[in-house]
Order: structure tokens, then sequence, then C-alpha cells
């Protein structure tokens, strides 16, 4: 089931999470839900990210493509280049070097749609509403660890503490 | 940092920079029908040029670039308006910079479409232009990679697409908080786009991240996408054309105009819609700041061309530079150097000269004289060839100011529209973030 | 001083031209008979006005000296056929390359038109259609079958009368024999009378223009730009 609470600003939020934290829910579990992002501090709810590493990668492999793309194609076209070498790396570098950031743009957009969840989202979890400057936290949590997670939330100072059901 | 903006609660945030968005007032429909006039003045321009041929236009030999190349250029330099502002500034991490990000940005997917287009419009044979697309084809026909022009090809598309993913990524935020807020057709539209934002960490995290990344890869293409239009003019062996500055040179006047339109746009925005709280003072006198170095830097750039091939006395490029200078094309020469170096140095270095007024004044000028600097750039070389036996003057028809015209007006329009659907300063990056407690 | 590239060693022929700016009169005969082989458009004075006429050849006159002690020389200015073309890596779309016999062709169903060659040709040599041609009757009937007709927005230029060379390589193929030095003769070198013109095989060391393009009077136009033309013009040295 899904546990919600709103809280006015973030140095209570934060409170919030770190008691939801200590009290052995994962951050898995844990949703955090404002209309700006809040930058919270080291140690509460990070996530782990892999974009940097994966907008890399895809750079270099579009890199490479290119240049099999440019270095096969024009060995294969019957191209007549009248003594211009057929395949000139500098004269073509800088379509390798388009290519290569075209790849980590693109990477860069797969990688935020996957890692923010939104295109896999599951339409029946319940989304709590979020009023202009609130902050709302959701638990995932189990029936009996709702007192405990209900707890946490309203010894932080939330209002409107309440669960939500799942759509359907 | 200057003096922190004043403080204008959440709601009246909303409230400010989602009243554009609602209704047409009567002189924004005037206008927008005024320009899609001249728009479809200009696409009637364009057929007849292809129906009639490209002899329509004033280009001749030996000057076979004219107006298309020097508007090509122009808009391409005027696409930077949003590497500066959403990249650089980002990097550097100048918090004023927010609420002007989504209008840099909007210039510069605009100014991008409208400038990918002349290359098709200059074309002998426009309709065949996607042969410069490597397609696999049944006569085994294949560009050539080796020519600018493909480069040209290659960094355009991609600085399109990454300036209209980077101009998309913050856009989800605000939309998702519109679709709440309206209905009809407008909900459903902004419902898609929102692709499902719900606000939570998740997705905030991930925007950030991808922002930042992107920052720097815009960047990284923006400065090869100038570079490589430099070079259709420098990898020829014109006379003062094949020059190692041309690069940079082009990059630098790329985002000085691409300021100085960010800040006439932001004038017109200021006025329009009442910004006042929003588009304070202190920005325009950031922009200001901005515009004025860069004018510095261009005139270093120039200054630094024109000396090299003076001193160098070098007789074709003393005859492009003599009729630059002091001959046929020299009122266009000392009207650009007045408007890129001497209004920008008078009314934005004297402070106390340096209001919002003058800064549009500044900005205006500055579009005006680098507009000229690319038809410096083109024509001359291209009057005075090598051999003397041939040589000629260039100009225009209506047909080439005429649609010149039209793309301003196509400029207005998208923007016109875009505004009217998105807000164009962006809600969540106007609130200065709380500091955080680490 | 023409040593052939790489990629010409392979064939057999490799076109060039030798013109003597000394025998060279200036009557312009050249031009008139390339328009009248090459299917030119008509260029009138407007067109000229305008620029936009059509010289695949055109004469230059070079005037030297003071009055009454003037000297003018003519100089016949056509494609150059540079062995390191300039216009040849520009073109997006291959229209315009070297191809064996050592000939800058420039294949008019391939140009998009963008014109990027002949702003690059430092010899100004190149011509673009703006329009349709469209010649008043009744030169309409005067086309040269052999030499097909640009339509608007292609760029052209001298081809060396390649479809001359093509027809003699084709008869001497036939009748299983070489070609024959002078036999091959642009519309240009077969119209001038004071023979000032002379084409032939680079790669036969014994043809005409060869000898002349190793004697001591020959020079090539803007050779120091390093586009290596296979036009040799022969002049006093003063």
């Amino acid at each position: 089931m899904y546990l919600k609470g709103n809280f006015q600003d973030r140095g209570s939020a934060i409170r919030a999470l770190r008691e939801l934290q200590a009290g052995g829910f994962p951050a898995a579990a844990l949703d955090v839900f404002s209309d700006e992002p809040l930058e919270l501090p080291r140690g509460v709810l990070d996530r782990r990210s892999h974009m940097s590493l994966t907008v890399v990668t895809g750079a270099v492999t579009l890199c490479l493509l290119t240049i099999g793309f440019v270095y096969f194609t024009q060995y294969n076209y019957p191209l007549t280049t009248g003594g211009m070498p057929i395949f000139s790396f500098w004269a073509t570098g800088v379509i390798f070097y388009e290519l290569t950031m075209l790849g980590g743009i693109v990477t860069t957009l797969a990688c935020f749609l996957w890692e923010s969840g939104l295109l896999r989202r599951n339409r029946r979890i319940p989304v709590p509403v979020v009023a202009p400057g609130i902050i709302s936290i959701r638990v995932h949590c189990r029936e009996d660890q709702s007192d405990e997670a209900g707890g946490c939330l309203d010894r932080a100072g939330a209002s409107d503490v309440g669960r939500m059901g799942e759509l359907s | 940092m200057a003096a922190a903006p004043e403080i204008i609660p959440y709601s009246q945030v909303r409230h400010d920079l989602w009243r554009p968005l609602s209704g047409a007032s009567r002189r924004y429909l005037a206008i927008v029908s005024l320009l899609s006039a001249i728009t479809l003045w200009g696409l009637f321009c364009w057929g007849y040029q292809l129906y009639e041929g490209i002899g329509v236009a004033g280009i001749r030999r030996p000057v076979f670039w004219g107006f298309y190349i020097v508007n090509f250029v122009f808009w391409i330099g005027i696409s930077h308006a949003g590497t500066l502002i959403s990249a650089i500034l980002r990097l550097t991490e100048a918090q004023w910079r927010k609420p002007v990000t989504r209008a840099a940005e909007a210039i510069t997917v605009f100014a991008l479409m409208i400038g990918g287009m002349f290359p098709i419009i200059h074309l002998g044979r426009a309709w065949i232009f996607y042969w410069l697309i490597p397609y696999p084809n049944s006569r085994l026909l294949w560009p050539n990679f080796r020519s600018p022009l493909l480069w040209d090809l290659t960094a355009i598309s991609t600085y399109l697409t990454g300036s209209t993913i980077y101009l998309f990524l913050p856009l989800i935020p605000d939309v998702a908080q519109l679709a709440e807020h309206a209905t009809g057709l407008r909900r459903k539209l902004y419902r898609f786009l929102s692709l499902g934002w719900t606000g939570s960490d998740r997705e905030w995290h991930a925007l950030e991240r991808a922002m930042k990344l992107m920052a720097a890869m815009i960047l990284a293409v923006a400065v090869s996408v100038h570079t490589v239009v430099a070079w259709d003019f420098s990898m020829a062996i014109a006379p003062m054309w094949h020059s190692t500055i041309f690069g940079p040179y082009f990059v630098v006047g790329a985002i000085f105009s691409g300021i100085a339109a960010l800040l006439l746009v932001m004038s017109i925005i200021r006025k329009t819609m009442h910004f006042e709280k929003y588009l304070t003072p202190h920005h325009f006198d950031n922009l200001a700041k901005l515009l004025l170095l860069m004018s510095l830097l261009w005139l270093y750039f120039s200054f630094a061309e024109n000396l090299t091939v003076w001193y160098g006395n070098e007789p074709k490029e003393m005859n492009v530079f003599g009729v630059r200078t002091r001959g046929t094309f020299s009122i266009y020469f000392w009207t650009m150097v007045f408007c890129n170096f001497v209004v920008p140095f008078v009314l934005l270095g004297v402070k106390r000269l340096r209001t919002i007024r003058t800064s549009t004044i500044a900005a205006i000028a500055v579009l005006i004289g680098m507009w000229l600097e690319r038809y410096i750039i083109v024509v001359p070389t291209l009057a005075v060839t090598r051999l003397p036996a041939v040589s000629g003057g260039y100009s225009p028809t209506w047909v080439e100011i005429s649609i010149t015209i039209a793309t301003f007006a196509v400029m207005a329009l998208l923007y016109l529209l875009f505004s009217k659907l998105f807000p164009i300063v962006s809600v969540w990056e106007f609130e200065p973030h709380p500091a955080p407690e680490d | 001083m023409n040593e052939p590239t790489k990629a010409e060693s392979q064939t057999g022929h490799r076109w060039g031209m030798a013109i003597d700016l000394d025998r060279c009169t200036g009557c312009e005969a050249c031009v008139v008979a390339c328009h009248a082989e090459n299917n030119l458009p008509i260029s009138d004075p407007e067109s000229a006005a305008k620029g936009r006429a059509f010289h695949w050849i055109r004469v230059d006159r070079y005037y030297e000296g003071e009055f009454p002690d003037i000297r003018v020389k003519y100089m016949p200015v056509l494609c150059q056929q540079c062995d390191e073309a300039p216009c040849e890596p520009v073109c997006p779309v291959y229209a315009t390359y070297k191809n064996a016999e050592g000939l800058n062709v420039q294949v008019y169903n391939r140009c998009v038109g963008t014109r990027y060659c002949a702003n690059n040709c430092p010899y100004s040599v190149r011509f673009f259609n703006w329009f349709d041609p469209k010649w008043p009757e009744p030169l309409h009937l005067q086309h040269n079958p052999d030499v097909s007709i640009r339509m608007s927005g292609v760029m052209e230029k001298c081809t060396f009368c390649t479809q001359r060379i093509q027809r003699v390589e084709r008869e001497a193929k036939e009748e299983k024999r070489p070609v024959a030095d002078g036999e091959i003769q642009p519309a240009c070198v077969q119209s001038c009378p004071a023979e000032a013109m002379v084409f032939g095989d680079l790669n036969d060391r014994e043809s005409n223009v060869s000898r002349l393009a190793e004697s001591g009077r020959a020079t090539r136009l803007l050779e120091d730009l390093g586009t290596r033309p296979k036009v040799f013009y022969l002049q006093k040295a003063e």
C-alpha cells in the first residue's frame, strides 16, 4: 500500500526522509514529489545513476559506427574521385565529430527517459497531487509497516497524512 | 552577485507567467495575421523562384553566392543565443540566466530551422536537395563527405536535434503543470508532451543530470557548427576567404549576434507580456555586459584579420580588401564597424548610458551590423576575382529581399505561437533554489 | 611539370592543350565555334550586363604600356582541366570529378546547383544555368545532337569537347588503330584561323602538345595555386 504525507518546507521533508530511512524503508520504496527540484543533501535518498558512463559509451559507439559507415560505403560505392583518396580521415573528420556528439545527445535523451522512469511508469501506482510549494512524500510499504511509516511522517511535521489506494 | 530579486509569492509567479498563454488580444491576432501574410508572400516568392529558375535572384557570375548564403550564416549565427545562455551560463552556474533560458533556446531552435532552409533555397535544383543525404539508391550514387557542405548538413542536423531536445527537456515539468490547469485540446497536447511527468525526485534527478550533460555537449556542438559554416568559406581558395581565423571568428560573431537577438527578444517580451518583475534590469545589465564583451572580442578578431591582410599586401587579397574598405562595399563595411563596435561600446560601456532601452538599441544595431558583416564576408571576395577580366557587382532582386524579410517574419511568427502555447519564462526554474544544507 | 597522378597513369590518354599567345589575334572565332558546338545558351548584351553570359572559352585582353606604345595580349581562357582541381573536392554530390583521361568532367544530371565549385575556381571558367535556356527561332534547330542541353540550376563549363574526343576514340577502337596526334580537335582548336591552339595527348611524349608544353615558352595560368592546369600558354619570354 502507499502512504503519503505533505510537507510545507524542505527541512521537514528531509527530516522525514532521514527517519524513514533509519526506520528501514529502502530508498526504492520512497518517492518525493515536488513542483521544483529539491537538492537533497548527501545520504538522503541517494539514487545511483549511470548516465555519464552510458552517454560516453553512446557517443563513442556512434563515432565508431560513423567511421565505419563512411569508410565502408565509400569503398563499396563506385565512386569516381579522380585521384583523390577514397577515404580521407581528416577531410571527413568533422562528420565523425558531429555524429559522436549526436550519439551522446540521443543517448542522454534515452537515459533520461529510462532513469526518470517516465515512459515505463506503472499507471496503477497512485501519484499524490502536488499543490504549488508543497512537497509530498510517498512511501510504499506493507500493511503492517503503515503505522511506523505514518509515525515517521507525523513526527517530521507532515500534514495530510493518508493512505493511497492502487489505481485501477 | 547582484541584488536579490524581489520575492514574489509562488502563486503570483505562476499566474503572471501563465497569463500570456490564455486568450489572444486583438493586437496579438493582428500581428500574427500580418506576419502570416508576409510569410505567405515569402513562400510565394520562393515558389516563383523554383518555377522560373534561380535567375530571378540577383546572383550572377562571379558572385555566385549572395543574400541566401548571407542569411544562412546570419541565422545560424543567431542560433547561438541559446548556446551561450543555456549552455555556458549553466556550466558556470550563473543564476541570473534562469528566466532567460527558454527564450534563448526557442530562438536557437527557430533560428536553426530558418537557417537550415537557406541552403535549400539557394540551390539551383532545390527539389533534389536530398541527394546530399547518404541513402541507398538504385543509381549507386553517394554524396561527397569531403565537401564542407556535407559537413554543414551533419553539423546543422546534429545541432537542431540537440537544441530541440534541449528545449524540450526543461519544458516537461512546466507542461505537466499546465496540463492540470488546461482544458480541451491544449490539455491533450500538454498531457502528451509531459510524458507522464509526476514530479518525483527520480525524474528531477534524471532531468538535472541530463541537462548538465546536454549543456556540455550542446556547447561542443554549437562551437563546431559555426566553425563548420565558417569552413564553407575557409576551405575555398578565394582571396580573403582562405583564412585560418574564420572558424573562431565566426563562432565569436555568432555568439555576439545571438546575445543581441536575445536581448531584443527579451526586451519585447518584457514589454508586451508585462514581465517587468521577472526580467529585471539586473538581467538586462548582465546581458548588456556580455554583449559589450562580445563586441570587443569581435573587434579583436576583425582587426586581427584585416591587419594581417593589409600588412601582408598580397595583391589578390588587397584587391578584396580595397573594395571592402575603400571601394563599392565601403559603406557597408564602415556601417558594420559603427554598428558592431562604436554603438555597443558607447551605449553599453558607459555605465550611466546602460539602460534597458539603450541596450535594446545597441542590440538592434548589432543585429544590423552582423548581417552586414556576413554580407561583407560573402560578396566582395566573389565580386573581385583572381583574374581581373572577370568581376562584377551584386544587387539583390525583390525575390531575395522578400524572402529575407519573410524569414524575419517567420521567426517572429514561430516565436509568437510558441509563447502562446508554452510559458516563455520557465516557471519551475524561476524560483531560486534554496541553498543546500550540506 | 606535367607528371600524371596515380589515377591517370593507368589509362592511355591525358588530354591537354597549348595556346600560343604570340599567335592569337583575339578574333574570338574560338568563342563562336564553342557556342555553336556545345549548345550554349544565347548571351545577349542584357544578360552580359547582368553577369549571366555564357562563354565556355573567353578571350581576355591585357593591355601593356601607354598610348601610343600600347601592346595588347589576348588570352583565350577556358577550363584548365586542372589535375588538382579546386572545384572537385567541394562538390557535395560528386557532380564534378576528374575522369581517367584527365578531363575534369561535369555531370549535368547529378548537379544540384550549390555553386561552390564556381566559387572555388580561380579562373572563373564555370557557368551556371540561371534559367532554362531558350533559343530564338530558328537557332533552336542548330543544336549539336551530340551535346546535351543543360536545364536550369545546373553548372557547366568547357569539356574539351568531350563528344569529339569520344567519337574519335570510338572510331579508332572500331578501326583497331591508335588515335593519331591532331586527330581530335575541339571546336575552338579547329576554328582558330591563326592555328594558335594545339590539342593532344600529354601522355604521348611525341605529340605536338607535349613538345610545346616542354618548350621554354610554356607557362600556365595561376600556377602558384597548385592547381596543375593542363592548358599551356606559350609566349615569348620577356
